[in-house]
């Protein structure tokens, strides 16, 4: 047995022998990034992670980009904000493209590849019903015959909104995907309202979908500044920058022109405990979003040599949603009695620690002209939540319990399973609940089960996390009467909110838009169909491999993979 | 022999074909099998997108992924309330459906695709068994090894309780508060940082292929450990027990009589019979250590079947979900087809007592 | 005298087992005794490390009392782990010895039986049964009695009379397999992902797809013992099935069974802490044992996390072990 033992001891010396080949670093210039999960497709038609909606961003290029600082589209491909004019009730959005933008083959983006772009995006046999559904308001497009640069969008809607989103696809490549030019002949409207028609007469178009299913999306050329040139699935990604990308060549390039690292390295580490390992040993130097708790831990450890740290307010904000059409929900002073029994600032040091801050509603404080300062916070009041109860005709027992219409007020509280945030606000409004004798139960549940439970409105009352964004207020989908069974989980149907919301969608002056914003959290203050806990602070850390300049952004992903510097004087 | 082992093997192929067609019916009459392209479409909704057209497209996608199709060649078919005299319970689809359509793919090699990013399931899944094969296979072998060798070590010296219960303690540690453990002891800065903490390492890294290779073995082994950490009590304990019930039978007495060493009397005469009741454990060590690979893929961030698996099953990813349990209860059925004939071979008195 | 200092030496070890055990279950007793306010969490004081104030064993992330949620979650573990592992190992040890004993040929039933249960079946499962009113019953009740009736008449032919051996090895074998050939933990994880958990449905789970082992245990060992010379006698004199099962084979195949029972009871509660620490547990009303090791995950400094439950688990788990030798030492003098 002896020989067992010494055998034992020989493979773990071997071992530790082996990790001395191991930590060797990585190419000097190359940005470590953690990522939780995997982008799963980079196919353009197809992502919805996040992490592949990025990698496609830095992969290819769109018309416009929103830029996080500025709080506005700003154009990328396309020289300047479309020109807008309007044709009986259509809008027609004129671009021009920038004529320094090249394919990676020289040849200039042109107006031609924006038209194709529509019609795969239109294409048949092509898993493109969400772009259809998204980008169905372009009707058509009418290149300039004088200038290969530019050509008008026809487009339906008179929203402000769809300056934005006419111009926020990727521009794909039609040297590589269709060198003969088969779909130009095409005509996009019919393309649009008859796709059988279309294939019938145009053959060229299965060809296509057949194509661009055979070839990897991942090889597809973009002309955004940085090529794929690793991705082993469930890993790493990593991505090099052209040698010779074209903005480079665009004077005063702005800051979204501008790719700082050489390399990009995205590393896949699913759990918070090994990636924060590795980033205190050096394997990675950017772990955005680390929990609340470890990133002041680590704030105040002594690695702060090694690291820096950065937060930034956010868009992401805790909602606590009430469905509306339940028997006993219905009565918006039920819910306002309910959103009583939140206490936020406990919430927000338990949850984030502190690295949260708090709005009245939907619309983040930091809108100085929209949002309305003049309504109070939600504060922690049981008492009144008691009074508000009785005035909604309920009726206290002797043992407690509140009843009213032969009914007791019992509810159940949904929220996703790993979120151990909202199980803590779950657990907290159980609490002060039971002490006021109403009945809750904490019910976590499966990500997937609960969207399908809250879309049929199987649900009392949720907690969830929206991710919202600067660059426009659409409250159609989350609050309208017309998103119900879709992403109004709520279920609010109010006259005057679906008036409020169609309004602020259409009105272009900024002044009297302020003004429908501030009349539209009234009036959610009011019915309380959503209750806004708090706004989230991004935070990062990041290792001084970097260069300080590195930020933290207020959108997702919570960092600019562009901006990413790695710091030339230290090498590690 | 041959014979009989083939017509057993015949026997769980068909039992693993009926259990996959049950799964497949299941599944894919799961209401959540609509909500996928629904989801999609309705998580990045902006702008001008009304219901109808929402609808409509969910329909398209429906059509396209052939969820309009019926499952099954027969499905339930629908009767009037008032209805007194029995009628049909089924309906005949005829081969114009879902399952046809899978099997008719899987006879040719294809799988079908995954409802989240369009891939083939054969590539996904052959790019997680390149992670797993190696990973569980090895955690077989070192714990059935390791097993033998201390059961024989612990039932010839009865004085190692100790290490008895040493093995009990680490039985009922849950495998991922094990691999937490490693991680945290050998992977850790503040402690011993031995091993790198997560990955299989960057392949295309300037550094030569030698050293990679070479480094590979760094990478597996905390994963390796808490596998075979947590799966070796069992088999090792059933070892020892078995051990001793047979040192106290006649036959050892006889061994021992004839003056051989007590480890040879185990090794020799005892182990071939204690092996028996054994095997059983040892065939179920392949799917008890997948499962385990799901935390431990989790953990270690390696890109395996369990992850696939797991990952799928949350999101209602059906393809993939049915292609891996293939993969699964093919790997099963061999494990079973092997452990019959370890028995025959072990027993001769069966091999008899059967015909 | 070596053999009277061993048993003086596991004297006082048996003594701490049974006094672990004990207190599991006072602390199971006493946690529905705590006011029903001692499971809200103190946003003010989340991950607080032991030997503070108010909490003397630490906070989880959560904010919840670490000794409060140890105390309900040693009812958690009686409710969930005990049962399903004594469910699954009576499951499986009964399945077993059936299978084991009967094999595919020692159950038999006359031909006719067979046809009339085939008619039966075949014509449930062709035919609805009609929904309105008493039709409901009949249906299956006339089903019923014609196969009783039809067999009895079928028994007049000699032909029909033959016995047909019912394969209930091969039926056990082949649940066996099918339960077995898929990861317990991935089949769990897909039917808790298109279900919700409670208690009973958890144990349940559990128990149904965990019997496999000890069936397949017994029922080795029960093959091996029938081919024993004294069950060969056994049988000759005509002892009924029973007896044979109850007297002879059961005490045998118990010794496996026996083994592997604390065991098993340690891999429920590992199961159910995995579940947990994978997301898909039960609601946080049943705190448990595997919830705050899971937790720990949330915040990798905090040692309490893992220390105070992983504790409780050992000791469990070690007094389950201790408690079974002392059995076997009370039979073996």
């Amino acid at each position: 047995m002896k020989s067992f033992s010494f055998g034992l001891l020989a493979l773990l010396l071997g071992c530790i022998g082996l990790t001395a080949c191991t930590s060797q670093p990585d190419a000097p210039e190359s940005v470590r990034i953690r990522w939780a999960t995997d982008p799963q497709t980079l196919d353009p038609l197809l992502a919805t992670a996040p992490q592949a909606i990025e990698v496609i961003n830095l992969l290819h290029g769109s018309l416009l980009v929103g830029d996080y600082q500025s709080q506005r589209y700003v154009p990328w491909l396309a020289q300047s904000l479309p020109v807008v004019s309007r044709r009986d009730s259509l809008t027609l959005l004129t671009y021009t493209l920038r004529p320094e933008a090249t394919w990676d083959n020289g040849q200039p983006v042109v107006a031609r590849d924006v038209a194709f772009t529509l019609k795969v995006l239109n294409c048949p046999g092509l898993p493109t019903e969400y772009m259809r559904a998204q980008y169905g308001f372009v009707l058509d497009i009418e290149l300039d015959a004088s200038n290969a640069r530019r050509f008008t969008l026809v487009c339906q809607s008179a929203s402000q909104d769809i300056i934005g989103s006419s111009g926020d696809y990727l521009i794909l490549p039609e040297y590589s995907l269709d060198p003969q030019g088969t779909l130009r002949p095409v005509p996009l409207p019919l393309l649009r309202t008859d796709t059988l028609a279309a294939v019938q007469r145009y053959p060229a178009l299965r060809a296509l979908a057949h194509r661009y299913r055979t070839s990897p999306p991942n090889k597809l050329p973009g002309c955004g500044p940085y090529t794929l040139t690793a991705w082993a699935k469930n890993r790493y990604l990593r991505l090099q920058r052209k040698s010779k990308w074209w903005a480079r060549n665009v004077r005063n390039a702005p800051r979204w022109l501008q790719a700082n690292a050489p390399q990009l390295d995205f590393r896949i580490i699913p759990d918070d405990a090994t990636a924060l390992l590795a980033l205190r040993r050096g394997s990675i130097d950017l772990y955005p979003m680390p929990t609340a708790r470890e990133f002041n831990r680590l704030r105040h450890s002594a690695d702060t040599a090694n690291l820096f740290f950065r937060v930034a307010d956010s868009y992401d904000m805790t909602v606590v949603g009430f469905n509306t059409q339940r028997p006993a929900l219905q009565n918006a002073l039920t819910r306002r009695a309910l959103s009583m029994l939140f206490d936020i600032p406990g919430l927000v040091q338990a949850t984030q620690q502190g690295l949260a801050y708090r709005s009245v509603s939907l619309i983040n404080p930091h809108d100085k002209l929209a949002y309305n300062d003049s309504l109070p916070l939600p504060a922690f009041n049981p008492k009144a939540a008691a009074g508000l109860l009785q005035q909604a005709g309920w009726r206290r027992q002797p043992n407690g319990t509140w009843w009213q219409d032969g009914k007791q007020l019992a509810l159940g509280v949904s929220y996703k399973a790993e979120d151990s945030g909202h199980e803590i606000i779950a657990l907290q409004f159980q609490a002060a609940a039971k002490k006021l004798g109403i009945l809750v139960k904490a019910q976590p549940r499966n990500s997937e089960l609960l969207k399908k439970r809250l879309r049929k409105g199987e649900i009392d009352m949720y907690v969830r996390t929206m991710h919202g964004n600067p660059f426009s207020y659409n409250f159609k989908p989350i609050l309208h009467s017309k998103g119900i069974g879709i992403l109004n989980y709520t279920h609010f149907q109010n006259a005057e909110g679906d008036r409020l919301i169609d309004a602020i969608s259409v009105e272009q002056n900024t002044m009297r838009k302020a003004k429908l914003l501030r009349r539209f959290q009234t009036l959610l203050q009011q019915e309380s169909p959503l209750v806004v806990l708090y706004f989230a602070r991004h935070r990062l850390i990041a290792s001084r491999r970097l260069s300080p300049t590195v930020q933290a952004t207020s959108i997702q992903p919570g960092y600019d993979a562009l901006q990413l510097k790695p710091n030339s004087s230290s090498r590690r | 022999m041959v014979r009989r082992v083939l017509g057993r093997f015949l026997q769980l192929l068909l039992t693993g074909w009926g259990l996959i067609t049950v799964l497949f019916v299941l599944v894919h009459s799961l209401p959540v099998n609509d909500a996928q392209a629904t989801e999609r479409l309705a998580d990045r909704l902006e702008t001008e997108t009304s219901a109808e057209k929402i609808q409509q497209a969910q329909q398209a996608a429906r059509l396209r992924l052939g969820l309009t199709k019926p499952v099954f060649y027969i499905s339930y078919a629908p009767v009037s309330q008032h209805q007194m005299r029995p009628a049909a319970r089924w309906r005949w689809n005829g081969t114009h459906n879902q399952y046809h359509q899978w099997l008719n793919g899987l006879l040719h090699g294809n799988l079908g695709r995954s409802y989240r990013t369009e891939e083939p399931v054969s590539t996904l899944l052959a790019s997680a068994l390149l992670v797993t094969l190696p990973l569980t296979g090895l955690a077989a072998l070192l714990t059935i090894g390791l097993s033998v060798v201390l059961g024989l070590w612990l039932a010839s010296r009865p004085g190692l309780r100790w290490l008895l219960t040493g093995l009990y303690a680490l039985d009922s540690l849950p495998i991922f508060v094990v691999a937490l453990l490693l991680l945290l002891l050998l992977a850790n800065p503040d402690f011993l940082a031995l091993f790198p903490t997560y990955g299989l390492g960057m392949q295309d890294d300037e550094t030569s292929s030698i050293v990679y290779l070479l480094s590979q073995p760094a990478f597996l082994v905390l994963p390796l450990a808490s596998l075979v950490i947590t799966a070796l009590t069992e088999p090792t304990l059933q070892l020892v027990s078995a051990l001793r019930h047979e040192a106290g039978l006649p036959y050892t007495q006889t061994a021992r009589a004839k003056g051989l060493l007590e480890k040879q009397v185990l090794r020799r005469h005892a182990l071939r019979n204690a092996l028996l009741p054994i095997f059983t454990l040892f065939t179920e060590l392949v799917p008890n250590l997948l499962a385990g690979a799901v935390v431990v893929e989790l953990i270690f961030a390696l890109p395996g079947l369990g992850r696939l698996l797991a990952d799928a099953a949350a999101t209602h990813d059906y393809p993939v979900v049915l292609g891996g349990i293939l993969v699964v209860l093919a790997a099963r059925l061999l494990t079973l087809a092997l452990a019959d004939w370890l028995y025959q071979l072990a027993d001769p008195r069966l091999r008899i007592g059967i015909q | 005298m070596r053999r009277l200092a061993w048993s003086e030496k596991i004297s006082w070890q048996h003594g701490a087992a049974i006094g672990w055990l004990l207190l599991l279950v006072f602390a199971a007793i006493g946690s529905l005794f705590l006011p029903e306010s001692s499971l809200t969490p103190d946003l003010r004081s989340t991950s607080v490390p032991p030997l503070t104030f108010q909490h003397w064993l630490g906070t989880d992330p959560l904010g919840q009392d670490v000794g409060t949620m140890l105390l309900y979650g040693a009812r958690t573990t009686l409710l969930v782990s005990l049962p399903a592992a004594a469910l699954a190992t009576a499951l499986g040890t009964t399945l077993g010895l059936i299978a084991g004993y009967y094999g595919n040929t020692r159950l038999r039933f006359p031909c006719a039986y067979w046809l009339a249960a085939v008619l039966l079946a075949g014509s449930l499962f062709l035919f609805r049964l009609p929904q309105a009113g008493i039709a409901r019953v009949w249906y299956p009740l006339l089903l019923g009695g014609t196969a009783l009736l039809l067999g009895k008449q079928l028994q007049r032919f000699s032909l029909f009379r033959r016995p047909l051996a019912f394969p209930v090895d091969q039926l056990v074998l082949a649940a066996v397999t099918l339960l077995a050939a898929i990861p317990r933990l991935l089949l769990v994880l897909a039917i808790a992902a298109a279900f919700e958990p409670t208690i009973p449905g958890l144990v349940l789970l559990l128990a149904l797809t965990s019997w496999t082992q000890s069936a397949r245990l017994t029922r080795a060992e029960v093959r091996r013992l029938l081919e024993l010379p004294y069950l060969e006698a056994a049988h000759s004199i005509g002892l009924p099935a029973w007896r044979i099962i109850r007297h002879h084979l059961l005490p045998n195949a118990w010794r496996p069974i026996a083994t592997t029972f604390p065991l098993s009871i340690a891999v429920f509660i590992a199961l159910e802490t995995t579940l947990s620490f994978l997301g898909i547990g039960l609601p946080p009303e049943t705190p448990s044992w595997g919830k705050l090791l899971a937790l720990s995950r949330l915040s990798p400094s905090s040692w309490w996390l893992l220390l105070f439950p992983g504790i409780c688990l050992l000791a469990t788990t070690l007094s389950l072990r201790k408690l079974l030798t002392l059995g076997k030492i009370k039979s073996t003098f």
